[in-house]
């Protein structure tokens, strides 16, 4: 495993004027290794949103400590380097933006952190550039699709050059087309850049797309591991109210009516595999 | 979108979208000055040139450009009604009960209408060609001397340029809501204005609710992307005055100057 860069250390939270009995979350460790790709899901009110503002320092711990590249959250000074670190994107892409323009947008998080303009510039090219976003440059942001309005927020943090990128349920208000180009741009980002990528999401299939999944409840990570082994663990899922991937749900009904899928099944396409390769041969 | 509201900044490459836009803003202002100055149908001639030369500079389309004098003629009409109309004069040429039209009315009427629409076009102009982000960075650095007696001015461009870009998102929340509450019976279009008046409250109050609750994530957002509310931040794009800045101010120096002395 390579340098972890997010750690949590026995953290528990409750929200200014909530109940110390029933904290949001409680009692949570957790290591996070530079370059993986993480999935948070969970049911409403399970604390995912709130543990991953813990990695950004938008909240601190109200017991125990989380140290993002070795530094802790707790300490005011370390703020500009642990928001440079870690950027976060919001499941409203209207809300996050705050220039008139895409390039002043993808601007604002450089001009926080007092670059020179000429540098500024440059990133700003640079990160339109990754995102295919160019062509859009001048454009007032509000007049873009929902999809290229989370592009753009993406390439917002992008252009701050961070290691880690931390996603609340981005694509929750996006059609489906949408969805799948800002999921493959993540994907694209964390496989030619190494960012790491922490996504909480409600969807299972975005979930399967991860190298690591955890499922939370009341405040609890209650599952850690690989999605292939997660995922298919339907029993646990439905009893917190979740379901599987389609595939997945689809290989567990086929095993009850007798049939044998291999195990570990979470993609549609490897359920194809399965189901042409066992049926009857023309 | 339904439509675009007015005001709107038109992406271009022209002559007066590259130009600094603190030359176009001091530009403005000189610009008003000589409007202010005007008094003589060959000042307005002037001036109504100079707004012809920069509407073909600006690259606007003619209609694009005098679309807020069409949207607002019934304002004009009153105002020049009122002048012409009760303008205290002591010769009068028609009275009728608290009427008077007079020469001078008219006279006055027609300058207060002419310097308006002078006014409103070039504005327009200003605001069609310059990104409202280019617009708060040029009140930024004019503004830039008032920091020395604490004046928080950076803080202050940022509040507006975040205002001006929620302006059309609110919008359009205002135009969802509206038919949210429509289908719920709410009566917008009655021509009752008993009716009308009792359908703006479920309008307004989630309309300020969800804009409460937008600007909550916006400040999470924004903190997340390394604001702190200090006054460290460099000004958006980075635009030194050239001599084509100069030779714009110097232009609208000049128009005022012969405003004043000449006509």
């Amino acid at each position: 495993m390579s340098q972890p860069i997010i750690e949590v250390e026995a953290v528990e939270y409750v929200y200014p004027g909530g109940d110390a009995e029933t904290p949001a979350l409680a009692g949570i460790d957790l290591t996070i290794a530079q370059g993986e790709y993480l999935a948070v899901i969970g049911p409403n009110g399970s604390g995912k949103t709130t543990l991953l503002k813990h990695f950004n320092a938008l909240l601190i711990p109200t017991a125990g400590r989380v140290l993002v590249d070795g530094y802790p959250t707790a300490v005011e000074e370390n703020l500009p380097l642990i928001r440079t670190c870690c950027g976060m994107i919001f499941q409203n892409p209207d809300n996050q933006l705050v220039a008139t323009t895409v390039a002043e947008d993808v601007a604002f998080g450089l001009e926080n952190m007092a670059l020179a303009p000429a540098e500024i510039r440059r990133r700003v090219a640079e990160s339109l550039r990754t995102l295919s976003l160019e062509h859009l440059a001048d454009h007032p942001p509000h007049l873009l699709s929902g999809g290229e309005k989370q592009r753009v927020a993406i390439a917002g943090i992008l252009a701050m050059r961070p290691r880690c990128l931390l996603m609340d349920e981005p694509t929750a208000m996006l059609d489906p087309v949408a969805r799948v180009e800002v999921l493959d741009t993540v994907r694209q980002l964390h496989r030619e850049q190494g960012i790491t990528v922490i996504h909480v999401t409600h969807f299972p299939e975005e979930a399967a797309r991860a190298r690591r999944v955890l499922v939370m409840d009341r405040g609890k990570v209650v599952r850690d591991g690989p999605p292939q082994a997660v995922l298919t663990d339907l029993e646990m899922l439905h009893s917190l109210g979740l379901q599987g991937p389609v595939a997945a749900e689809l290989a567990f009904a086929l095993r009850e009516d007798g049939f044998n899928p291999p195990p570990g099944i979470i993609h549609g396409r490897e359920l194809v595999e399965f189901l042409c390769s066992s049926g009857p041969k023309h | 979108m339904s439509r675009i509201p007015a005001g709107m900044y038109i992406p271009g490459k022209s002559f007066l979208h590259r130009l600094d836009p603190l030359a176009k803003l001091i530009g403005l202002i000189i610009l008003l000055a000589a409007v202010i100055a005007a008094s003589s149908p060959g000042g307005y001639l002037l001036l109504i040139l100079f707004i012809g030369v920069l509407l073909a500079l600006s690259g606007l389309p003619f209609k694009l450009a005098i679309a807020p004098l069409r949207r607002t003629y019934l304002f004009f009409a009153v105002i020049f009604l009122m002048n012409a109309l009760f303008f205290a004069d002591v010769d009068p040429l028609w009275t009728w009960w608290i009427f008077s039209l007079s020469r001078t009315g008219l006279i006055q009427g027609a300058n207060v209408v002419l310097r308006l629409a002078i006014i409103i076009v070039a504005g327009h102009i200003l605001i069609s060609t310059t990104s409202p982000m280019e617009i708060t960075a040029a009140f930024r650095r004019l503004l830039k001397p008032l920091q020395y007696i604490n004046i928080p001015v950076d803080i202050v461009a940022l509040i507006v340029s975040v205002a001006i870009h929620f302006i059309p998102v609110l919008a359009e929340e205002v135009e969802m809501i509206r038919k949210a509450q429509t289908v719920r019976g709410a009566r917008f279009d009655s021509t009752r204005l008993r009716d009308r008046a009792a359908s703006l409250l479920p309008l307004v109050i989630p309309v300020f609710v969800n804009a409460f609750k937008r600007a909550d994530e916006l400040a999470l957002a924004m903190e997340a992307r390394g604001y702190r509310g200090e006054g460290r931040r460099v000004s958006g794009p980075e635009i030194a005055f050239q001599a084509r800045d100069f030779g714009a101010v110097l232009i609208m120096a000049a128009i005022c100057a012969v405003q004043i002395l000449v006509l």
